[in-house]
């Protein structure tokens, strides 16, 4: 079910509660950036339009990326539990969300990571997903393993496990991380750090749910994703 | 509620990502786009003039009527079936990328444009750019200043180049 209140009013977020552009220790940030300040438009139509129903256009990948039995992937089993919101706390139903993160021990499927850690020929790594009709969407899968950034000067990534996700409107599309709570490199990590305001930091941050009985028989962590854009009323239009 | 910070994609988008077919804007639901099939490409470049391999992008653009295929456009009933409008591609080892699409029609009150956008590894934050066919009296293109309206326009082959910092440096908007 797709739940689309229209039109969607996009304004400006406070930008201390979005990443820097350039970031210290993170090199190809200074090569990639634009120098030039950046253009101001008011939103037009093809900006507060955009994709629906990409599930039409791409392939969905279930949500239980850790195997089962004799194919089990190593780590601590986990089961995510994530709501995407809009901004008036509306749930975004009926999008798609694409998920990918490092195994257990913090290597990723993908030709481009040499790293020495063991892949894991169990773990899928990776999902996409529809958001049901309250906005919720859930994940079977192992926590992710920390893993040093080359050139190896120090940085480690925490556990973290990437988002992907459309929205109503193409203003509304975000790329975004979550991370674990109480990780000691959360402290240090140069993308977490690169939001300047604690609160908007924290909320990057799942909240571990006490231990209780879990289907997946799994540690629970939920996660809240708020998308840019409210329903729009008529006087703001 | 205050919107999710953004962060970079990184360098591990899974490849199954890159669906077959997620560049090809012509087709949709068994059906054929209306209009002009045409081919968009181009390179994109960082500030060293490095070409950017697996680079992702976005496009998004209006059907050949200038319609998108979204409730809030007011005429999104007469949308083209065949034209869903969005599609997606990596850059290969040159840094080019390349969508087959159709050209769009003007929206009300625009010149036809296609919007992009980027993300890789180092951009912490989505890039968002917009590409015209030519220059015209368009909100967004009298948008940017003027030395710089050139830079959105597509060469005649439909070659779209993108510069992400320094010489030639393709605006982006604050969105």
């Amino acid at each position: 079910m797709l739940s689309i209140p229209m039109p969607t009013l996009i304004q400006p977020r406070d930008e201390r509660t979005q990443p820097a552009r350039i970031v210290p220790g993170y090199p190809q940030t200074r090569w990639r950036n634009p120098r030039q300040p950046l253009v101001r438009r008011q939103p037009t139509l093809a900006e507060l339009t955009g994709p629906l129903e990409v599930a039409r256009r791409v392939m969905l990948r279930g949500g239980d990326i850790a195997g089962h039995g004799e194919r089990q992937a190593i780590g601590q089993l986990i089961h995510l539990k994530l709501r995407v919101l809009d901004e008036d706390g509306a749930p975004v139903g009926g999008t798609v969300v694409e998920m990918w993160q490092a195994n257990g021990a913090g290597r990723y499927l993908h030709p481009g990571d040499d790293d020495h850690a063991p892949s894991d020929p169990n773990f899928h790594g990776a999902a996409r997903l529809v958001t049901d009709e309250s906005g919720s969407f859930e994940l079977r899968t192992v926590k992710p393993g920390a893993y040093p950034v080359p050139p190896r000067d120090g940085w480690w990534r925490p556990p973290h496990v990437h988002f992907s996700l459309f929205g109503r409107v193409w203003l509304s599309r975000l790329v975004t991380q979550m991370y674990f709570p109480g990780e000691p490199l959360n402290g240090q990590d140069r993308i977490l750090n690169a939001v300047p305001d604690a609160a908007a930091r924290d909320s990057l941050i799942a909240r571990h749910v006490p231990p209780t009985r879990d289907p997946y028989n799994a540690l629970v962590y939920e996660h809240q994703i708020v998308l840019r854009g409210r329903a729009a009323t008529p006087e703001q239009l | 509620m205050i919107p999710t910070g953004e962060a970079t994609i990184g360098p591990f988008f899974p490849p199954r990502y890159m669906d077959e077919g997620a560049n090809d804007l012509t087709m949709f639901d068994g059906r054929k786009a209306k209009g002009e099939a045409i081919e968009i490409h181009g390179r994109v470049l960082q500030e060293d003039g490095a070409a950017l391999e697996n680079l992702v992008v976005e496009v998004w653009q209006a059907d050949a009527g200038g319609i998108f295929r979204h409730p809030a456009d007011p005429r999104h009933a007469q949308a083209d079936p065949g034209f869903f409008g969005w599609g997606r591609a990596a850059t290969d080892q040159q840094g080019i990328y390349r969508f087959k699409t159709v050209r769009p029609g003007a929206p009300e009150g625009r010149q036809p444009h296609i919007n992009f956008m980027l993300m890789f590894s180092g951009l912490m934050r989505i890039l968002k750019t917009t590409m015209f066919f030519e220059d015209g009296n368009d909100p967004v293109l009298l948008a940017v200043p003027h030395s710089r309206r050139s830079l959105l326009i597509a060469k005649g082959n439909y070659e779209f180049n993108i510069r992400l910092r320094g010489e030639g440096e393709t605006p982006f908007f604050d969105d």
